[in-house]
């Protein structure tokens, strides 16, 4: 009998605490960058599906240093005149990468067979600021797209500056607001053509859950919730609104994070049902499989691979 | 290029009142034509040079890799 008093009384002493905790608004997480707002929706409502063969082979040399050889056969998809019909034209290339990752220095090169080029710099200046460099390079004039950002990180907020080719600047500003809630804005000018646009985004996130939404002026409404319903299993959906176009897109996905294998599936209201499957076969050795149906324009995409290293 | 050609020798025949103008504009387009200029000399080196720089700085770090490491397929 007296072996029962004490476990409720400590049980009554640790939900206390919770309960009082006052929001200390002078200490405010530092939110996620603007870019990654909707990370996890969209790493469950997006896997990258591919279609035909893919070999990857990623040799490290070094803690910081590797190589990558990557093959891919398959079709790839050539823009039609009707949005109704699919040309797809079959190609193969040879990828090779080279990447270099430190704390501090991030450099990620890949060109490919028939020239085209891409590179990723990420370098951290200071403690607080990062610049960002992106670019897709190609052999035939006006084809290359190249994007740099200087990214700011202050205790509750971040701020990021954009200039891109074809004359885009853009900056962005996203503040915590209360430990869980986050909201944010942007501005963009495009050059070519003359454009000009406004965002507005909002993220809440608790332990088991994340809603966050987009509006911008360009007539895009994003809204978004995950639900992380353990820690190998999270439900996503999303839905998508042009109030311009008047289109709309809803679609619901889920992601099992197993010991051995991921596998991740979505389906959409364009009539598009798709998943990724990855599974470590051995130590260093992963089988992929991908699979999308797009049973209003009767798309089937089926592909295969393997990663090494 | 075309278009430059034709312009100058319309601004020439104007004469010394279209002169103070002319430079100035030209100063403008000096520095757009410098700065397109090297644009394109930045494009051609980071196509061909970034791969390897990359390389460089890879193999210079420690521990430093050996070059028969480099081209092995193993």
């Amino acid at each position: 009998m007296a072996d029962l008093f004490p476990p409720l009384v400590t049980a009554q002493i640790d939900d206390k605490p919770k309960v009082d905790e006052k929001v200390d608004y002078s200490n405010l997480p530092c939110p996620v960058p603007y870019e990654e707002l909707h990370r996890e929706a969209y790493m469950s409502l997006k896997p990258d599906t591919f279609e035909g063969l893919r070999f990857d082979f990623t040799k490290g040399l070094n803690q910081k240093f590797g190589l990558c050889h990557s093959v891919m056969m398959g079709p790839t998809e050539v823009p039609s005149q009707s949005p109704d019909t699919v040309i797809k034209i079959p190609t193969a290339h040879y990828e090779f990468g080279a990447n270099y990752i430190d704390p501090k220095l991030m450099l990620v090169g890949r060109v490919m067979t028939d020239g085209r080029q891409s590179a990723r710099v990420r370098a951290d200046l200071t403690d607080k600021l990062m610049v960002k460099a992106n670019a897709q390079l190609a052999n035939e004039p006006h084809m290359s797209q190249a994007m740099f950002n200087f990214d700011y990180m202050g205790s509750d907020y971040r701020a990021q500056l954009q200039f891109g080719n074809n004359a885009l600047v853009g900056a962005n500003y996203i503040q915590s607001v209360t430990p869980r809630l986050s909201l944010g804005g942007e501005v963009f000018w495009v050059g070519v053509p003359r454009k000009s646009g406004i965002g507005y985004a909002a993220r809440y996130e608790t332990d088991k859950m994340v809603a966050s939404g987009q509006v911008a002026s360009t007539g895009l409404m994003a809204m978004n919730y995950v639900q992380k319903v353990s820690d190998k299993v999270s439900l996503a959906t999303d839905f998508m609104y042009n109030y311009f176009s008047r289109e709309a897109v809803a679609s619901v996905g889920y992601d099992y994070m197993l010991r051995q294998s991921r596998v991740r599936g979505k389906i959409d209201s364009n009539g598009v049902a798709s998943a990724l499957l990855e599974e470590r076969l051995s130590m260093g050795l992963n089988f992929l499989m991908s699979a999308e149906l797009d049973h209003k324009k009767k798309d089937y995409k089926f592909g295969f691979g393997l990663t090494v290293g | 290029m075309d278009s430059t050609l034709s312009l100058k020798p319309r601004g020439k025949g104007k004469g010394s009142k279209g002169a103070p103008s002319s430079n100035d504009k030209s100063k403008y387009q000096l520095l757009k034509e410098w700065s397109n200029w090297s644009l394109k000399k930045a494009k051609v080196a980071t196509h061909y040079g970034f791969i390897p720089l990359i390389i460089i700085v890879g193999m210079n770090s420690d521990p430093n890799p050996h070059l028969f490491q480099l081209l092995s397929p193993v």
